[in-house]
């Protein structure tokens, strides 16, 4: 089976005039197989954000490179699209518009692209609010309508960097099942960023974990918890341990974090 | 008193004209009370002669003359400003070169203050029209300018990145995420606009016109006819607040998230 996301080599170091480079990631190497829920954790600064910029499109590697399907990326295509945090919704258009906006910017009509928004709305919980506009919502919601809008583009692989970190813990984990049961219906390829080891291992069949400053990979783990998951299984010995393991492996560069931004 | 002050306070319309029509009576009220001590007509008259002045006017045909002057000279010019005002705002903010080198000059020229210029205005196009229409202009372009750069350059990076990352143009961006987002700062700096270009207008009556407001308020008050002055202060001051009004309501109507 050949990969549907690989990303070869990359490097990234960000060079302003001036001032010091920074190195955001050095030596990146995985791959996705087609349908396969990935997550990366690893601690502020570890790059990760950066390198799904990379693989949406949006930023250049340095070196190396990623490839969809053995195309390899140069810019933002219709297989990629990538939910946001908080606040990327355009404030003067409503949800249903919100939710069509990748659709026409690709110039589908608007019959047609009202209709599949709709049908993603409706997908993410959102039916009935489709007129609201996103400062009437609340902040799990408006991230509903971030999800629906990268899902109505019907792209292959859906790219989540940190979509529920804006949330508070309760609504982070309705959301967090809600996202499992829109991934079983789509059956999408997810790479979901996030500094949350739990949500990574509750969600993902592999997490993949940074170390920081250069981000680069420190481990892969398989998740070989059974699914349909359901928060029950957050309190199991098994989830646990998998959290606990993973913590130990970025504990130092967290506190080494916590201290750097507080001094 | 307690039910009429809660009703008052209430967030409709009708409570909030009520509140202006409120105000406006105490005003006039305080006013007239004043005028019944301070009896130098010259100083002051109360706001029932002034009514009877503005009538007179109205009957006589003066004010309708004097408007279709001030009017026809100040709504050309304000639109032409804005439009002006709107393109240079995108030049500048569209070219970063441009907004340095032509930033400073106009920040310059906005600072002069231009209409201490307006005899010369009037010297070079001569009495009318079109030095009314260039002092205008002048002093109602800046506002707009300002702000439609301003406006431009503040428009959110996530919602630019949002955009590129959907694949959008760069003239995609521009009409979904940067001119939306600009606009109500735009709106605003035309609110400015207006109200500098009726002081601009009455200020280039003054100078160099035979019919406007302006002119008819320097010529009442020539006289000393202190009533016909502060009659058509108050329709200058009506056309203000309605401007205000209504470009006040155009920013929310544009803008309805940044109001919670």
């Amino acid at each position: 089976m050949t990969a549907l996301l690989r990303v070869d080599n990359v490097d990234k170091i960000f060079s302003r005039r001036g001032k010091t480079a920074v190195e955001a990631l050095r030596g990146i190497n995985f791959s996705i197989e087609e349908g396969e829920f990935v997550s990366i954790v690893g601690a502020s600064g570890s790059g990760k954000s950066t390198l799904l910029r990379i693989i949406d499109g949006l930023l250049e590697p340095t070196k190396g490179a990623v490839f969809v399907d053995d195309a390899r990326v140069e810019k933002p295509g219709r297989d990629r699209a990538m939910v946001f945090q908080q606040d990327s919704l355009l404030p003067w258009k409503t949800v249903i518009e919100n939710v069509a906006y990748g659709l026409t910017l690709a110039k589908s009509p608007w019959p047609q692209a009202s209709k599949v928004a709709e049908r993603f709305v409706a997908m993410t919980g959102l039916a009935g609010f489709e007129s609201h506009y996103p400062h009437q919502l609340s902040g799990g919601m408006r991230q509903r309508v971030n999800v629906a809008r990268a899902l109505a583009v019907d792209p292959r692989i859906l790219l989540l960097d940190e979509p529920f970190a804006a949330l508070d813990a309760q609504t982070r984990e309705i959301m967090q099942t809600e996202l499992l049961k829109i991934w079983q219906e789509s059956r999408k390829t997810v790479l979901l960023i996030t500094h949350q080891i739990d949500e990574a291992v509750f969600l993902s069949d592999r997490v993949i974990i940074f170390s920081a400053r250069p981000g680069t990979v420190r481990e892969e783990i398989k998740i070989d918890l059974p699914r349909p998951r359901d928060l029950e299984l957050k309190r199991t010995p098994e989830f646990v341990g998998l959290v606990d393991h993973i913590w130990k492996l970025i504990e130092a560069e967290v506190r080494l974090g916590v201290t750097a931004s507080e001094g | 008193m307690r039910p009429i002050f809660d009703f008052l306070e209430q967030d409709t319309r009708l409570a909030s004209l009520l509140r202006v029509l409120l105000s406006a009576i105490c005003v006039l009220v305080l006013w007239q009370v004043v005028s019944l001590f301070v009896t130098n007509r010259l100083l002051l008259v109360p706001p029932a002669d002034v009514a009877v002045a503005l009538f007179h006017e109205i009957q006589n045909g003066d004010l309708w003359t004097n408007a279709v002057a001030t009017v026809t000279a100040v709504v050309s010019s304000f639109l032409v400003s804005v439009a002006i005002g709107i393109v240079i705002g995108l030049a500048l903010a569209s070219s970063r070169l441009l907004s340095l080198t032509g930033g400073p000059v106009l920040s310059a020229l906005n600072s002069v203050p231009i209409i201490a210029l307006a005899p010369l205005f009037v010297a070079w196009l001569g009495l009318g029209f079109a030095s009314k229409f260039v002092l205008v202009l002048m002093v109602a372009v800046f506002p707009v300018v300002v702000t439609t750069e301003a406006g431009l350059r503040a428009a959110d990076k996530p919602l630019i990145e949002a955009a590129r990352s959907f694949n959008a143009t760069k003239l995609q961006i521009f009409t979904t995420v940067t001119f939306p987002y600009a606009l109500p700062f735009i709106v605003s700096g035309v609110r400015v606009a207006w109200a500098r270009a009726l002081v601009g207008i009455v200020v280039a009556e003054f100078f160099g016109s035979f019919a406007g407001f302006g002119f008819a308020i320097l010529s009442a008050s020539q006289t000393f006819d202190t009533a016909r002055v502060l009659g058509y202060v108050f329709v200058l001051g009506a056309m203000g607040l309605i401007g205000s009004v209504s470009f006040a309501a155009l920013e929310r109507h544009l803008a309805p998230w940044r109001q919670e």
